[in-house]
Protein backbone atom coordinates (compact mmCIF):
# COMPACT_ATOMS: atom_id res chain seq x y z
CA UNK A 1 0.00 0.00 0.00
CA UNK A 2 2.68 2.44 1.04
CA UNK A 3 4.86 1.42 -1.88
CA UNK A 4 2.14 2.03 -4.44
CA UNK A 5 1.49 5.50 -2.99
CA UNK A 6 5.18 6.28 -3.28
CA UNK A 7 5.32 5.06 -6.87
CA UNK A 8 2.28 7.15 -7.77
CA UNK A 9 3.82 10.20 -6.13
CA UNK A 10 7.15 9.78 -7.90
CA UNK A 11 5.39 9.17 -11.21
CA UNK A 12 3.27 12.29 -10.75
CA UNK A 13 6.38 14.32 -9.95
CA UNK A 14 8.29 13.03 -12.98
CA UNK A 15 5.35 13.68 -15.30
CA UNK A 16 4.79 17.20 -14.03
CA UNK A 17 8.52 17.99 -14.19
CA UNK A 18 8.67 16.70 -17.76
CA UNK A 19 5.58 18.69 -18.62
CA UNK A 20 7.07 21.81 -17.06
CA UNK A 21 10.36 21.44 -18.93
CA UNK A 22 8.53 20.89 -22.19
CA UNK A 23 6.17 23.80 -21.79
CA UNK A 24 8.86 26.32 -20.96
CA UNK A 25 11.29 25.16 -23.65
CA UNK A 26 9.14 26.37 -26.50
CA UNK A 27 8.01 29.98 -26.82
CA UNK A 28 5.23 31.04 -29.17
CA UNK A 29 4.48 34.40 -30.74
CA UNK A 30 1.24 35.40 -32.37
CA UNK A 31 1.91 39.09 -31.74
CA UNK A 32 4.21 40.14 -34.54
CA UNK A 33 4.94 42.85 -37.05
CA UNK A 34 6.74 42.20 -40.31
CA UNK A 35 7.37 45.14 -42.60
CA UNK A 36 8.88 45.29 -45.99
CA UNK A 37 10.22 48.48 -47.45
CA UNK A 38 11.24 49.14 -51.02
CA UNK A 39 12.98 52.34 -51.98
CA UNK A 40 13.64 53.61 -55.51
CA UNK A 41 14.08 57.13 -56.89
CA UNK A 42 10.51 56.79 -58.24
CA UNK A 43 8.80 56.00 -54.92
CA UNK A 44 8.95 54.30 -51.54
CA UNK A 45 6.65 51.34 -50.98
CA UNK A 46 5.86 49.89 -47.57
CA UNK A 47 3.74 46.90 -46.54
CA UNK A 48 2.89 45.69 -43.06
CA UNK A 49 1.87 42.27 -41.79
CA UNK A 50 0.59 41.68 -38.25
CA UNK A 51 -0.47 38.03 -38.50
CA UNK A 52 2.72 35.93 -38.59
CA UNK A 53 3.19 33.08 -36.11
CA UNK A 54 6.61 32.25 -34.73
CA UNK A 55 8.30 29.89 -32.28
CA UNK A 56 11.64 29.80 -30.49
CA UNK A 57 12.90 26.60 -28.92
CA UNK A 58 15.31 27.59 -26.17
CA UNK A 59 17.19 24.32 -25.86
CA UNK A 60 17.98 24.02 -29.57
CA UNK A 61 17.92 27.70 -30.61
CA UNK A 62 15.53 26.93 -33.42
CA UNK A 63 13.55 29.94 -34.71
CA UNK A 64 10.59 29.49 -37.06
CA UNK A 65 8.36 32.10 -38.70
CA UNK A 66 5.26 31.34 -40.75
CA UNK A 67 3.95 34.42 -42.56
CA UNK A 68 0.50 34.47 -44.25
CA UNK A 69 1.31 36.43 -47.41
CA UNK A 70 -2.18 37.86 -47.94
CA UNK A 71 -1.75 39.59 -44.59
CA UNK A 72 0.55 42.24 -46.13
CA UNK A 73 -1.32 45.53 -46.25
CA UNK A 74 -0.30 48.39 -48.54
CA UNK A 75 -1.42 51.99 -48.55
CA UNK A 76 -2.52 51.68 -52.18
CA UNK A 77 -5.08 48.99 -53.03
CA UNK A 78 -3.63 48.53 -56.51
CA UNK A 79 -0.17 47.78 -55.11
CA UNK A 80 -1.69 45.17 -52.81
CA UNK A 81 -3.42 43.54 -55.78
CA UNK A 82 -0.15 43.50 -57.76
CA UNK A 83 1.74 42.06 -54.79
CA UNK A 84 -0.73 39.17 -54.47
CA UNK A 85 -1.07 38.51 -58.21
CA UNK A 86 0.48 35.55 -59.98
CA UNK A 87 2.95 37.93 -61.64
CA UNK A 88 4.44 38.87 -58.29
CA UNK A 89 4.09 36.64 -55.19
CA UNK A 90 1.21 34.41 -56.34
CA UNK A 91 -0.19 34.27 -52.82
CA UNK A 92 -3.15 32.09 -53.75
CA UNK A 93 -0.80 29.24 -54.64
CA UNK A 94 1.93 30.16 -52.15
CA UNK A 95 -0.05 31.47 -49.16
CA UNK A 96 2.78 31.30 -46.63
CA UNK A 97 6.41 32.31 -46.39
CA UNK A 98 8.56 30.26 -44.04
CA UNK A 99 11.73 31.12 -42.18
CA UNK A 100 13.46 28.25 -40.44
CA UNK A 101 16.72 29.08 -38.75
CA UNK A 102 18.96 28.28 -35.82
CA UNK A 103 20.65 30.66 -33.41
CA UNK A 104 24.37 30.00 -33.91
CA UNK A 105 25.56 31.76 -30.72
CA UNK A 106 23.00 30.16 -28.41
CA UNK A 107 25.51 29.80 -25.54
CA UNK A 108 25.72 33.61 -25.25
CA UNK A 109 22.01 33.94 -24.47
CA UNK A 110 20.67 33.50 -20.99
CA UNK A 111 16.90 33.16 -21.30
CA UNK A 112 16.49 33.46 -17.54
CA UNK A 113 18.32 36.79 -17.24
CA UNK A 114 16.67 40.06 -18.33
CA UNK A 115 18.87 41.63 -21.01
CA UNK A 116 19.17 42.32 -24.74
CA UNK A 117 21.32 39.82 -26.58
CA UNK A 118 22.82 40.04 -30.07
CA UNK A 119 22.00 36.88 -31.99
CA UNK A 120 23.22 35.35 -35.22
CA UNK A 121 20.88 33.06 -37.10
CA UNK A 122 21.48 30.75 -40.01
CA UNK A 123 18.89 28.80 -41.90
CA UNK A 124 16.51 28.83 -44.80
CA UNK A 125 13.94 31.26 -46.14
CA UNK A 126 11.20 29.96 -48.45
CA UNK A 127 9.29 32.52 -50.53
CA UNK A 128 6.98 31.54 -53.40
CA UNK A 129 8.18 27.94 -53.18
CA UNK A 130 11.87 28.85 -53.57
CA UNK A 131 14.20 28.07 -50.64
CA UNK A 132 17.47 29.93 -50.10
CA UNK A 133 20.06 29.86 -47.36
CA UNK A 134 20.14 32.95 -45.14
CA UNK A 135 22.49 34.27 -42.49
CA UNK A 136 21.19 37.25 -40.52
CA UNK A 137 21.61 39.17 -37.29
CA UNK A 138 19.04 40.27 -34.74
CA UNK A 139 18.42 40.88 -31.07
CA UNK A 140 16.58 38.92 -28.41
CA UNK A 141 15.30 40.84 -25.40
CA UNK A 142 14.42 38.83 -22.31
CA UNK A 143 12.10 40.67 -19.95
CA UNK A 144 10.45 38.68 -17.20
CA UNK A 145 8.23 36.05 -18.74
CA UNK A 146 8.32 37.48 -22.26
CA UNK A 147 10.93 37.36 -25.02
CA UNK A 148 11.08 39.86 -27.90
CA UNK A 149 12.87 39.39 -31.19
CA UNK A 150 13.91 42.16 -33.53
CA UNK A 151 15.75 41.92 -36.82
CA UNK A 152 16.29 43.82 -40.04
CA UNK A 153 17.63 42.23 -43.18
CA UNK A 154 17.57 42.48 -46.95
CA UNK A 155 15.89 40.15 -49.41
CA UNK A 156 16.91 40.15 -53.07
CA UNK A 157 13.69 39.45 -54.94
CA UNK A 158 15.34 37.82 -57.98
CA UNK A 159 16.76 35.10 -55.68
CA UNK A 160 13.17 33.89 -55.24
CA UNK A 161 12.23 34.16 -58.89
CA UNK A 162 10.45 37.50 -58.41
CA UNK A 163 11.51 39.66 -61.36
CA UNK A 164 10.04 42.55 -63.31
CA UNK A 165 11.14 42.93 -66.88
CA UNK A 166 9.14 45.96 -67.93
CA UNK A 167 6.43 48.40 -66.97
CA UNK A 168 6.04 50.47 -63.83
CA UNK A 169 7.06 47.72 -61.36
CA UNK A 170 10.50 47.40 -63.00
CA UNK A 171 11.31 51.01 -62.19
CA UNK A 172 9.28 51.51 -58.99
CA UNK A 173 10.12 48.37 -57.00
CA UNK A 174 13.62 47.96 -55.61
CA UNK A 175 15.58 44.84 -56.56
CA UNK A 176 16.41 44.37 -52.89
CA UNK A 177 13.82 45.07 -50.21
CA UNK A 178 14.39 45.67 -46.51
CA UNK A 179 12.49 43.38 -44.14
CA UNK A 180 11.94 44.37 -40.49
CA UNK A 181 10.80 41.75 -37.99
CA UNK A 182 9.42 42.32 -34.50
CA UNK A 183 7.76 39.59 -32.44
CA UNK A 184 6.78 39.02 -28.82
CA UNK A 185 6.80 35.50 -27.35
CA UNK A 186 5.13 33.82 -24.41
CA UNK A 187 5.86 30.34 -23.04
CA UNK A 188 3.64 27.80 -24.82
CA UNK B 1 -11.27 75.82 -94.23
CA UNK B 2 -11.88 72.05 -94.38
CA UNK B 3 -8.38 71.37 -93.05
CA UNK B 4 -8.97 73.68 -90.09
CA UNK B 5 -12.17 71.86 -89.18
CA UNK B 6 -10.38 68.49 -89.16
CA UNK B 7 -7.66 69.94 -87.01
CA UNK B 8 -10.25 71.11 -84.50
CA UNK B 9 -11.95 67.68 -84.34
CA UNK B 10 -8.66 65.85 -83.87
CA UNK B 11 -7.64 68.24 -81.12
CA UNK B 12 -10.93 67.81 -79.28
CA UNK B 13 -10.84 64.01 -79.60
CA UNK B 14 -7.19 63.95 -78.52
CA UNK B 15 -7.84 66.13 -75.47
CA UNK B 16 -10.87 64.03 -74.50
CA UNK B 17 -8.78 60.85 -74.82
CA UNK B 18 -6.03 62.31 -72.69
CA UNK B 19 -8.53 63.39 -70.07
CA UNK B 20 -10.23 59.97 -69.93
CA UNK B 21 -6.91 58.11 -69.92
CA UNK B 22 -5.55 60.36 -67.18
CA UNK B 23 -8.72 59.92 -65.12
CA UNK B 24 -8.54 56.13 -65.40
CA UNK B 25 -4.86 56.12 -64.41
CA UNK B 26 -5.56 58.42 -61.48
CA UNK B 27 -8.51 56.28 -60.40
CA UNK B 28 -6.45 53.07 -60.53
CA UNK B 29 -3.60 54.68 -58.63
CA UNK B 30 -5.89 55.96 -55.88
CA UNK B 31 -8.35 53.06 -55.98
CA UNK B 32 -9.61 52.58 -52.43
CA UNK B 33 -9.27 49.25 -50.59
CA UNK B 34 -12.32 47.04 -50.72
CA UNK B 35 -14.67 47.76 -47.81
CA UNK B 36 -15.01 44.26 -46.35
CA UNK B 37 -17.80 45.15 -43.93
CA UNK B 38 -20.13 46.54 -46.60
CA UNK B 39 -19.25 43.68 -48.97
CA UNK B 40 -21.44 40.64 -49.50
CA UNK B 41 -20.69 37.64 -47.27
CA UNK B 42 -19.49 34.72 -49.42
CA UNK B 43 -19.73 31.93 -46.82
CA UNK B 44 -21.24 31.59 -43.33
CA UNK B 45 -19.65 28.84 -41.23
CA UNK B 46 -18.81 27.85 -37.68
CA UNK B 47 -15.15 27.98 -36.59
CA UNK B 48 -15.28 24.17 -36.30
CA UNK B 49 -16.53 23.81 -39.90
CA UNK B 50 -13.84 25.92 -41.56
CA UNK B 51 -11.03 24.49 -39.41
CA UNK B 52 -12.19 20.93 -40.25
CA UNK B 53 -12.37 21.80 -43.95
CA UNK B 54 -8.81 23.17 -43.90
CA UNK B 55 -7.36 20.30 -41.88
CA UNK B 56 -8.96 17.79 -44.26
CA UNK B 57 -7.52 19.40 -47.42
CA UNK B 58 -5.81 22.78 -47.15
CA UNK B 59 -4.96 23.05 -50.86
CA UNK B 60 -8.58 22.59 -51.92
CA UNK B 61 -9.70 25.06 -49.22
CA UNK B 62 -7.13 27.65 -50.37
CA UNK B 63 -8.39 27.38 -53.94
CA UNK B 64 -11.94 27.88 -52.65
CA UNK B 65 -11.36 30.77 -50.27
CA UNK B 66 -8.28 32.70 -51.47
CA UNK B 67 -8.36 35.10 -54.44
CA UNK B 68 -5.45 35.72 -56.80
CA UNK B 69 -5.51 39.48 -56.23
CA UNK B 70 -5.75 39.14 -52.43
CA UNK B 71 -9.41 40.24 -52.23
CA UNK B 72 -10.27 36.81 -50.84
CA UNK B 73 -13.63 35.50 -49.63
CA UNK B 74 -15.61 37.42 -47.03
CA UNK B 75 -16.64 35.03 -44.26
CA UNK B 76 -19.03 35.10 -41.32
CA UNK B 77 -17.73 32.78 -38.63
CA UNK B 78 -19.65 31.74 -35.53
CA UNK B 79 -17.72 30.35 -32.59
CA UNK B 80 -16.77 30.53 -28.93
CA UNK B 81 -14.33 33.20 -27.77
CA UNK B 82 -11.17 31.53 -26.48
CA UNK B 83 -8.91 34.58 -26.20
CA UNK B 84 -8.97 38.35 -26.70
CA UNK B 85 -5.67 40.14 -27.30
CA UNK B 86 -4.19 43.14 -29.07
CA UNK B 87 -1.68 43.38 -31.93
CA UNK B 88 1.20 45.87 -32.42
CA UNK B 89 -1.18 48.25 -34.22
CA UNK B 90 -3.37 48.38 -31.12
CA UNK B 91 -6.16 46.46 -32.91
CA UNK B 92 -8.16 43.80 -31.09
CA UNK B 93 -7.64 40.14 -31.98
CA UNK B 94 -10.43 37.73 -31.04
CA UNK B 95 -9.77 33.98 -31.23
CA UNK B 96 -12.83 31.80 -31.82
CA UNK B 97 -12.02 28.21 -30.95
CA UNK B 98 -13.84 25.22 -29.52
CA UNK B 99 -12.04 23.34 -26.73
CA UNK B 100 -12.23 20.13 -28.73
CA UNK B 101 -10.70 21.68 -31.90
CA UNK B 102 -7.00 21.71 -32.77
CA UNK B 103 -7.19 25.19 -34.29
CA UNK B 104 -9.53 28.15 -34.37
CA UNK B 105 -10.27 31.36 -36.23
CA UNK B 106 -8.27 34.45 -35.28
CA UNK B 107 -10.08 37.67 -36.22
CA UNK B 108 -8.26 41.02 -36.26
CA UNK B 109 -10.43 44.12 -35.86
CA UNK B 110 -9.80 47.65 -37.18
CA UNK B 111 -9.52 51.13 -35.60
CA UNK B 112 -13.20 51.60 -36.60
CA UNK B 113 -14.45 48.28 -35.15
CA UNK B 114 -12.21 47.76 -32.07
CA UNK B 115 -14.79 49.42 -29.81
CA UNK B 116 -17.33 46.72 -30.69
CA UNK B 117 -15.24 44.17 -28.81
CA UNK B 118 -15.70 46.03 -25.52
CA UNK B 119 -17.58 43.88 -23.06
CA UNK B 120 -16.85 40.60 -24.85
CA UNK B 121 -15.68 37.78 -22.64
CA UNK B 122 -14.26 34.30 -23.14
CA UNK B 123 -16.73 31.42 -23.58
CA UNK B 124 -19.23 33.79 -25.20
CA UNK B 125 -20.56 32.75 -28.62
CA UNK B 126 -20.38 35.42 -31.32
CA UNK B 127 -20.41 35.79 -35.11
CA UNK B 128 -17.68 37.83 -36.80
CA UNK B 129 -17.37 38.97 -40.39
CA UNK B 130 -14.01 39.48 -42.07
CA UNK B 131 -11.78 38.66 -45.02
CA UNK B 132 -9.80 35.41 -44.91
CA UNK B 133 -6.01 35.85 -45.16
CA UNK B 134 -4.90 32.27 -44.57
CA UNK B 135 -6.21 28.90 -43.49
CA UNK B 136 -5.62 26.44 -40.66
CA UNK B 137 -2.98 23.73 -40.93
CA UNK B 138 -0.46 21.80 -38.90
CA UNK B 139 3.04 23.18 -39.42
CA UNK B 140 5.83 20.63 -38.97
CA UNK B 141 8.44 23.30 -38.25
CA UNK B 142 6.37 25.29 -35.74
CA UNK B 143 5.05 21.98 -34.37
CA UNK B 144 1.76 23.82 -33.97
CA UNK B 145 -1.66 24.07 -35.53
CA UNK B 146 -2.02 27.48 -37.16
CA UNK B 147 -5.38 29.26 -36.94
CA UNK B 148 -7.51 30.55 -39.79
CA UNK B 149 -6.71 34.28 -40.07
CA UNK B 150 -9.43 36.88 -40.68
CA UNK B 151 -8.74 40.61 -40.91
CA UNK B 152 -10.83 43.77 -41.32
CA UNK B 153 -13.24 42.13 -38.88
CA UNK B 154 -16.34 43.29 -37.07
CA UNK B 155 -19.03 41.60 -34.99
CA UNK B 156 -22.32 40.81 -36.70
CA UNK B 157 -24.03 38.96 -33.84
CA UNK B 158 -23.44 38.50 -30.14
Amino acid sequence: MKKSVLITLVAALVISAAGYAQSTDKWVSSKSHIKFFSSTPAENIEANNMVAVSTITKSTGEVVFSVPMQGFEFEKALMQKHFNSNKFLDTKNHPKTKLKASITNLSEINFSKDDTYQVNVEGELTIKGVTKAIKEKGTITVKGSTVEVQSKFNVTLADYGITFVDGKPSTNIAKTVEVTVHAEYQPE
Amino acid sequence: MKKKKWFKIITIVGLAGLFIGGSVALYLFNMPHRDVQSGKTDFSLTSNEIVSEYLANKDAANQKYLATDGDSKILEITGTIAKISENYDGNKVVLLKENSDKAGVSATFTPETNQNTIGLSTDQTITVKGVIRSGASYDDDLELYENVILEESDIVKK
